[in-house]
C-alpha cells in the first residue's frame, strides 16, 4: 500500500514537470485565417508577378533558408520576416494602381495583426531566436540588398505566396482555417 | 589619308552588317503570350502563335525552378516541334506541388531567326492547378442514388502524391443534379467523397455532376463531367420481399390450424367402439351359410293335415311375420307353402305322435341349449345319417329359464328308426307341433305368456363345424335342433307360424289329446290340422328309447289335452298355416 502510494506521488510529479516543460516547449502559433490573405495575394500576383524581370534571382531563398528552419526557430523566422515585410517590402514598394494599392494595404494590415500575437510569445518567451534564425534573416536581406530597391520590393511582394505557404506550414496547428 | 579612310569603310560595313543580322532577329516577333493550364498532375505551357508565322517556324522553351540553386533555365527539347503552340511539362515539372514553382519562357524560331522570349505573367505555382475529378460513380440502392466521387489518379504522379495528400484539408464539393431534361440545381456542399441523394418523386434519367474545391486555397474550380442513371420502379423491394414474405407465412400458419382443428373434429366425431359393428367376416358368412343349412332340414307340413287353417290365420299379420321362429338365418317361412318336414312321430302325446316320431330331445335341446335364442325352434341335426329328418318334440314345460321365445323344438331322434321316422315323419312333425298347437289353444283360458325363445343357433353351428354327424356325435347326439322350448309356465307353446313365434299356454294348461292314448300318435283329426306336441311327461311312458340320453324335460303336457285346446282356439292361434306335413 505504501508502495503503491509513493509511486503515485512520483507519477504525479513527473506529470507536472513534464507539463512544466511542455508549456515552456509550446510553440508561439499564429492562429488567423491565412485565406484572407491568400485571396488578396491571387488578385495581384498576375500584376506583380509580372513586372518581376528577374526571374532567375529570389530572395526569400526557400532552398536555403525556408526550408532548413526548425520548428523552435519558427515564431522567430516569422517574426522577423513580418517585420522585413513591415518595415522594408510595403515602405519601399511604389504602387500607382488603386485596386493594387488597396490588396496591399489589406496584407499589410493582416501582417501586423500577426506581429501582434507573436510579441505576445515573445514577452512569454516563447519566441526565443536561435543562431539559425538569425542567419536565415539575415540572407533574406542581403539577397534584397543585391537588388535595386524598386525591382527587390516588387520581387518581394511577388514572393508574398512563398511566405504565406511557409507560415500556413509551419503554424498548421493553430490556424483558424 | 588613305589607310584611315579603309578603316572608316570597315567599320561602317561591319555594322551595317551586324545590325541587319540583329534586325532579323528583331523581324522575328515574340509570341505575345503564355500561360500555363494545369490539372493535377497535368502542366501544359500554352502560347499565342506569333504573327506572320511560316511552315518552319518552332518554338523552343526553357523551364527554371525559381528559388532552387543552381538556377539556371532548362531548354525543353521535346517541345519543339513546328507549328506545336503548347508543351506538357509535366514531367519536368513532378515537384510543383513541393516548391516555390516554376518560370517558363518561349520564344519563336523560323530559320536563323529567334525571337524575343515571351514569359508567363505569373509564376507557375501549385496556386494555378485548376481543381477537378476524374468522375462519379452512381448507384440506387432502395430508392437512394449513392455517389462516389472519382479523385484523379495521374499516372506520372509519384507515389505518396496523391490527391488527398497534397490537399490535405478542407476538401469540399459541390454537388448539383438534373432530371433529363431539365436544368441543374445545387444539390449540396459536401466535404466528403461520399454522398446520397434522395430520389425524387417519379422515375427517369437523373444527371449529376460534381466541382471539387479546397477551401483553404484559391484554386480554380471546374464542374465534372455529368453522370447519369436511370430509375425504374422497384417493386421487389426489400421492404416488399419481406412484407410479402410474411403473409404467407401468416397463410400458411392460418392454414395449418384448419387442417389441425378439422381433424380434431374428425377424430372426436369417430363412434365409439361398442357401436362399432362388426362386419361380418367371410368366414362368419361361410358358417353362417353352413350353419342353416343343418338347420335349414325343415320338414314340411303337409297342409291338408290342416285343413282348418282359415285363410285369414295364414295371411295373418302374425304369418306375415318376420320372425320366422326359426334360429337359422334362412329367410323366413313366409311362403304359403313351406317346406316344412316333421320328424317321426312322437310316441307320446296322446297318442298323436307316433313311435319314435317324437322324443324328447328337449333335454338336447334345454340342456345343451341354455341359451337365449330369439325362435323357438330347436333344430338338432340327425346324427344317423344326413337323410334323417329331425323330429319334432314339445318342450312342454322344458326349461323355461332358457327364455326361449317359441314353443317348438325340433329334436331329431338320433338312435330313430330311420323307417319309422320317416314313416311317420309327417306324423312326428305333426304331433308336436299339433300339441303344440292344442296347447296353444286354450290361452283362450289361460294368460298368453309370451314367447319361447329359441335355443341359439350357434351350438349346431359350432357343433356342425365338422360335419354334420360328428357333430351329432360329439353332443348328446344331437347336432342343431329345431325346438319350440316351451317355458316353466307355459304348457304349450303354440305352434309357430312358418316365421312367427308360437304361444305359450298357461301352465295349468294340460294335453287333452282329443281320445288319443297317450304316447300313442293317431291320425289327426280333422279338426286337428297342425301339429301336436308330446307331452313331455309322456316320455316315461312312451316307446322312445332315446330319452335316457336326455334329460327329462320338465313338460307338462297332455297331448289329448293340447289338441283339444289346439282344436278349440284353433282361429285364434297364430297358427303356422305354412306348414305341412310331410304326411
Amino acid at each position: 500500500m505504501q508502495a503503491q502510494g509513493v509511486s503515485l506521488c512520483l507519477l504525479g510529479v513527473m506529470l507536472f514537470l513534464c507539463s512544466a516543460h511542455a508549456r515552456g516547449l509550446r510553440r508561439c502559433l499564429i492562429s488567423m485565417d491565412m485565406r484572407r490573405i491568400e485571396e488578396s495575394f491571387q488578385g495581384i500576383k498576375n500584376a506583380i508577378q509580372a513586372k518581376d524581370t528577374f526571374q532567375n534571382v529570389t530572395i526569400l531563398s526557400t532552398s536555403e533558408t525556408l526550408h532548413s528552419i526548425k520548428p523552435l526557430d519558427v515564431c522567430c523566422v516569422t517574426k522577423n520576416l513580418l517585420a522585413f515585410y513591415v518595415d522594408r517590402v510595403f515602405k519601399d514598394h511604389q504602387e500607382l494602381s488603386p485596386q493594387i494599392l488597396r490588396k496591399i494595404s489589406s496584407i499589410a494590415n493582416s501582417f501586423l495583426y500577426m506581429q501582434k500575437t507573436l510579441q505576445r510569445c515573445q514577452e512569454q518567451r516563447l519566441c526565443h531566436c536561435r543562431q539559425e534564425a538569425t542567419n536565415a534573416t539575415r540572407i533574406i536581406h542581403d539577397n534584397y540588398d543585391q537588388l535595386e530597391v524598386r525591382s527587390a520590393a516588387i520581387k518581394s511582394l511577388g514572393e508574398l505566396d512563398v511566405l504565406l505557404a511557409w507560415i500556413d506550414k509551419n503554424h498548421q496547428g493553430t490556424s483558424a482555417a | 589619308m588613305l589607310p584611315r579612310l579603309i578603316v572608316q569603310l570597315a567599320a561602317l560595313l561591319s555594322l551595317l552588317l551586324g545590325s541587319r543580322a540583329h534586325g532579323k532577329d528583331r523581324e522575328l516577333p515574340r509570341p505575345s503570350s503564355a500561360w500555363f493550364e494545369a490539372e493535377f498532375f497535368y502542366h501544359v505551357l500554352h502560347w499565342t502563335p506569333i504573327p506572320n508565322q511560316s511552315e518552319s517556324t518552332y518554338y523552343e522553351v526553357e523551364l527554371l525552378r525559381y528559388g532552387v540553386e543552381p538556377i539556371y533555365w532548362n531548354p525543353i527539347r521535346n517541345c519543339s516541334q513546328t507549328l506545336v503552340l503548347s508543351c506538357d511539362l509535366t514531367m519536368q515539372t513532378l515537384d510543383l506541388y513541393h516548391s516555390n514553382g516554376y518560370r517558363a519562357r518561349v520564344r519563336a524560331v523560323d530559320g536563323g531567326q529567334h525571337s524575343n522570349w515571351t514569359s508567363p505573367n505569373t509564376r507557375f505555382s501549385v496556386d494555378e492547378v485548376t481543381l477537378t475529378v476524374a468522375g462519379v460513380k452512381l448507384e440506387v440502392h432502395d430508392g437512394i442514388i449513392f455517389g462516389v466521387i472519382q479523385l484523379p489518379r495521374p499516372k506520372v504522379a509519384p507515389a505518396g502524391d496523391t490527391y488527398e495528400s497534397i490537399f490535405h484539408n478542407f476538401r469540399e464539393y459541390e454537388i448539383e443534379v438534373r432530371k433529363v431534361p431539365g436544368r441543374y440545381k445545387s444539390h449540396d456542399k459536401i466535404k466528403h467523397e461520399n454522398f446520397n441523394l434522395p430520389v425524387p418523386r417519379g422515375v427517369g434519367e437523373f444527371c449529376v455532376r460534381v466541382k471539387p474545391s479546397v477551401s483553404s486555397r484559391v484554386n480554380k474550380e471546374v464542374w465534372s463531367k455529368e453522370e447519369c442513371i436511370v430509375l425504374t420502379p422497384q417493386y421487389l423491394t426489400v421492404t416488399n420481399l419481406s412484407i410479402i414474405f410474411a403473409f404467407v407465412l401468416l397463410l400458411c400458419g392460418a392454414l395449418a390450424f384448419l387442417l389441425a382443428l378439422q381433424l380434431y373434429v374428425q377424430r372426436r366425431g369417430t363412434l365409439p367402439t361398442a357401436l362399432v359393428f362388426k362386419k361380418p367376416s367371410p368366414f362368419s358368412l361361410v358358417s353362417q351359410l353352413s350353419c342353416p343349412e343343418t338347420q335349414d332340414t325343415i320338414h314340411p307340413l303337409d297342409e291338408q293335415a290342416f285343413p282348418k287353417v282359415s285363410p285369414e290365420l295364414r295371411n295373418s299379420e302374425l304369418h306375415g311375420s318376420t320372425d320366422s321362429g326359426f334360429s337359422s338365418t334362412k329367410p323366413s317361412l313366409q311362403t304359403d307353402e313351406p317346406q316344412f318336414h316333421l320328424p317321426a312321430p312322437h310316441p307320446l302325446a296322446g297318442g298323436t305322435l307316433g313311435k319314435g316320431a317324437t322324443q324328447l330331445l328337449e333335454n338336447s335341446c334345454s340342456s345343451g341349449s341354455s341359451k337365449s335364442t330369439d325362435s323357438g325352434i330347436c333344430l338338432q341335426e340327425p346324427n344317423l345319417s344326413p337323410g334323417t329328418e329331425p323330429s319334432w318334440e314339445p318342450q312342454v314345460g322344458s326349461d323355461s329359464q332358457d327364455q326361449l321365445d317359441s314353443g317348438i323344438g325340433l329334436v331329431q331322434n338320433p338312435e330313430g328308426q330311420p323307417e319309422d321316422v320317416q314313416g311317420g315323419s309327417a306324423l312326428d312333425h305333426v304331433s308336436p307341433l299339433g300339441s303344440e298347437v292344442a296347447a296353444g289353444e286354450d290361452p283362450a283360458a289361460g294368460a298368453f305368456q309370451g314367447y319361447l325363445k329359441q335355443t341359439r343357433c350357434p351350438e349346431g353351428r359350432a357343433a356342425e363345424a365338422g360335419g354334420l354327424e360328428e357333430e351329432s356325435s360329439s353332443t348328446a347326439g344331437l347336432g342343431p335342433r329345431f325346438r319350440t322350448c316351451v317355458d316353466a309356465e307355459a304348457d304349450w307353446p303354440l305352434p309357430a307360424l312358418a316365421k312367427g313365434y308360437l304361444k305359450q299356454d298357461p301352465p295349468e294348461m294340460t294335453l287333452t289329446p282329443s281320445g288319443a292314448p297317450a304316447g300313442q300318435w293317431n291320425p289327426p283329426t280333422e279338426d286337428w290340422s297342425l301339429l301336436g306336441l308330446t307331452s313331455c311327461g309322456d316320455l316315461g311312458a312312451s316307446d322312445w328309447s332315446f330319452a335316457h340320453d336326455l334329460a327329462p324335460l320338465d313338460c307338462v303336457a297332455a297331448p289329448g289335452g293340447l289338441l283339444g285346446s289346439f282344436d278349440s282356439d284353433l282361429v285364434a292361434l297364430p297358427l303356422i298355416s305354412s306348414l305341412h306335413s310331410s304326411e
